[in-house]
């Protein structure tokens, strides 16, 4: 990586908050472009990150603390960027839930950072979601995909109830993406509820989401 | 304490208790743990999946009563911490039992605490512990673990349906079906003639109206294991509770576990060996447990025969069958299914390593990791029952060389997922006995580790 950014990426790596806003408040105001910030140091950064948790070399703690860092840095730059930058900065916008009658969170919590440390900007619901309240979610927060996390067995059904929302309205199913994942969840029973995605752990769920954006 | 007085206790506290949102109680536990692992070096060694140290597992087991005083236990429902000091814990922890008697009449078998190396065989809990079952398949399946000599008490399988209808939590649906697995055990123990054989439930009740619908005289029973698991990590919530309140006023046998997630916010293998010591200390502070169990989760492989899981779970139950008199538990989860021997040598690591660390329970083999219906069968508790009596015999150091000749047999395997095949492929329905080709496996693996230096009958 260039050498410029050799602060930054300290920060990010050690979940320093305030070294990395402070240092990219000094990258933006020197001859860099916030862009190219985000580009040439951040995305490769974090996509380290999520690629050494994906190798177990780092764990969950570590991720959270880069991706606090960088959405520090994130709302810091934002004043820098020119107008149309900052769609440019994001992967997607995704909201993420434990489905209702299920309580497991630390399966949620992995994805959400390796999310976040790939680039996409995640709300959590956190566990025992309604369908209907994700998709309320989905709306405020003006998400691409809803993922969903189920566990246990007779919380299923309740995952299908979300698909069938966004797939029985025209709207819905033009504005959102539904991917899932959990114990029980199967590529083949996701197939046949027709989820658009379906993530077997943290990695994959970062390759499912990439492929749903287009990217 | 009785236990009353006790639970008001824990009531009160989760009422009163420090208010804090649950992101900052996360960064508590990760940020804690962290604390003790360096303050109190804790540092596996790189190589030894069983662990050799005892004064490691003493450090470990004073980080997990300083973190656990620090940290406590989140309860979700009211936003507050449950706190109890130092002395407070270990007053509790004094007072925990260190035998139960599980099940009744002739069928009744007593737990007792062991300590690590000790030569009493711990209790065999063969089940595939709540993994998805067809309903046509509940009773043979059940059967095949309940009859099986070496199983001493057992866990009802999960239901996919309950009269041709899939099971939705919080509704009356999930009703039926916490009745409707209480009446098919009762069918399943009768047939194998063990009526008084204690069973660990509800499965499939996830929510509090679930599981107190079928806790009763009529249902599971007082000489039955209650079971709930807490929220990982350290978080609790009054559903929970409302569980907990019921089975202690029914006089059921506590029987609650955790499954903290290697990678999760214990970080590496030194940081669950804490996280999870800790929270077998809350399960007995905080939830009254009579025994405490776990079946801490690889991330991606959602099994626990990982050398890196192994590792943690060894430390830790050292930790805790040195310092304490808990009885503890531990579940064996397999990526291996039947008909392969990647599950025989998953279960014979694991079952070695928990045996001389001290546990006084083993559940399981929950094969294919627990979420392949029907892919489990009572052969492999049979399987695990050999090993738990030979391996009582060992000390660590021959147990390490076993269990390292175990691993060497899988290790390539797991990213393959090698469920195996189902129930109905690999037993007979009409007998309920294994087919020749899974027991010749079964028995050839037995040979193998025989030769390798276990005792077996």
């Amino acid at each position: 990586m260039d050498p410029r950014y050799t602060q930054l990426e300290q920060a990010i790596r050690t979940g320093d908050v305030e070294a990395g806003k402070a240092e990219a408040v000094r990258l933006a105001e020197s001859s860099l472009s916030p862009l190219a910030i985000f580009r040439e140091c951040i995305e490769p950064c974090l996509k380290n990150i999520g690629d050494q948790f994906s190798r177990l070399e780092i764990f969950l703690p570590e991720m959270m603390e880069a991706a606090e860092v960088v959405k520090a840095v994130q709302e810091t730059l934002r004043p820098y960027l020119k107008a149309g930058e900052v769609a440019q900065t994001r992967k997607g916008r995704i909201v993420l839930c434990t489905i209702q009658g299920d309580l497991h969170d630390i399966g949620k919590n992995i994805v959400k950072a390796m999310l976040e440390v790939n680039g996409f900007e995640v709300k959590d619901l956190g566990v025992n979601v309604n369908p209907a309240e994700a998709i309320r979610a989905a709306k405020e927060f003006e998400a691409d995909i809803i993922a969903i996390s189920a566990l246990m067995l007779p919380s299923l059904p309740y995952v299908k109830d979300a698909i069938e929302m966004v797939k029985t309205n025209e709207d819905y199913r033009r504005r959102y993406k539904i991917m899932v994942g959990g114990g029980p969840v199967s590529r083949d029973w996701a197939k046949k509820v027709q989820a658009d995605g379906y993530g077997d752990d943290a990695v994959e769920a970062v390759k499912q989401a990439t492929s749903l954006m287009g990217l | 304490m009785k236990n009353t007085t006790r639970l008001m206790d824990v009531i009160q506290r989760s009422l009163t208790g420090p208010l804090m949102e649950e992101d900052v109680f996360n960064r508590q536990v990760t940020r804690g743990i962290r604390r003790v692992v360096r303050e109190y070096q804790i540092q596996v060694h790189p190589e030894n999946i069983i662990n050799q140290d005892d004064d490691l597992a003493d450090r470990t087991w004073q980080a997990a009563l300083d973190f656990l005083a620090a940290c406590g236990v989140y309860n979700q429902s009211t936003s507050r911490v449950i706190l109890y000091t130092l002395e407070e814990l270990l007053s509790a922890l004094a007072d925990a039992p260190d035998q139960v008697w599980l099940g009744s009449g002739t069928d009744a078998v007593l737990e007792r605490y062991r300590r690590v190396e000790d030569p009493l065989v711990p209790i065999n809990m063969g089940s595939s512990i709540g993994s998805p079952v067809p309903e046509e398949l509940f009773i043979p399946l059940m059967q095949s673990y309940i009859q099986e000599p070496l199983v001493d008490v057992t866990c009802p399988a999960s239901l996919m349906t309950v009269h041709g209808q899939e099971i939705r939590v919080g509704s009356p649906l999930e009703i039926l079906a916490a009745w409707e697995e209480v009446d098919l055990m009762r069918i399943a123990l009768a047939r194998a003639g063990r009526p008084g054989m204690a069973w660990t439930g509800l499965m499939l009740s996830m929510s509090d109206a679930g599981q107190l619908s079928a806790v009763n005289p009529a249902g599971l029973r007082s000489s039955d294991m209650h079971t709930f698991g807490i929220v990982s990590e350290l978080k609790a919530n009054f559903e929970i509770l409302n569980k907990l309140t019921h089975s202690i006023r029914m006089g059921g046998i506590v029987d609650p576990y955790a499954n903290p997630i290697y990678g999760g916010l214990g970080g590496g293998i030194d940081g669950q060996a804490v996280l999870i010591t800790a929270a077998m200390i809350a399960l007995s502070v905080v939830f009254m447990a009579a025994c405490c169990g776990s079946s801490p989760t690889h991330p991606f492989n959602f099994n626990d025969t990982g050398k890196e899981v192994m590792q943690a779970t060894s430390l830790a139950f050292q930790a805790l069958a040195r310092n304490s008199h808990l009885m503890t538990n531990l579940t064996i989860t397999p990526v291996g299914g039947p008909g392969t021997k990647t599950l025989l040598y998953e279960t014979a690591a694991f079952t070695i390593m928990s045996t001389v660390s001290g546990i006084s329970r083993l559940l399981g083999p929950r094969s294919a990791t627990g979420v392949v219906p029907a892919h489990f069968t009572g052969l492999e508790a049979r399987f695990s029952g050999e090993i738990l009596h030979a391996a009582a015999r060992l000390d660590r150091g021959r147990a390490e060389e076993l269990a390292q000749r175990a691993y060497a047999c899988y290790v390539d395997q797991l990213d393959q997922k090698p469920y195996g095949l189902p129930f109905q492929e690999v037993y007979d329905l009409g007998t309920i006995q294994p087919t020749k080709a899974w027991k010749q496996m079964f028995d050839e693996t037995l040979a193998e580790l025989a030769q390798w230096g276990l005792h077996f009958g």
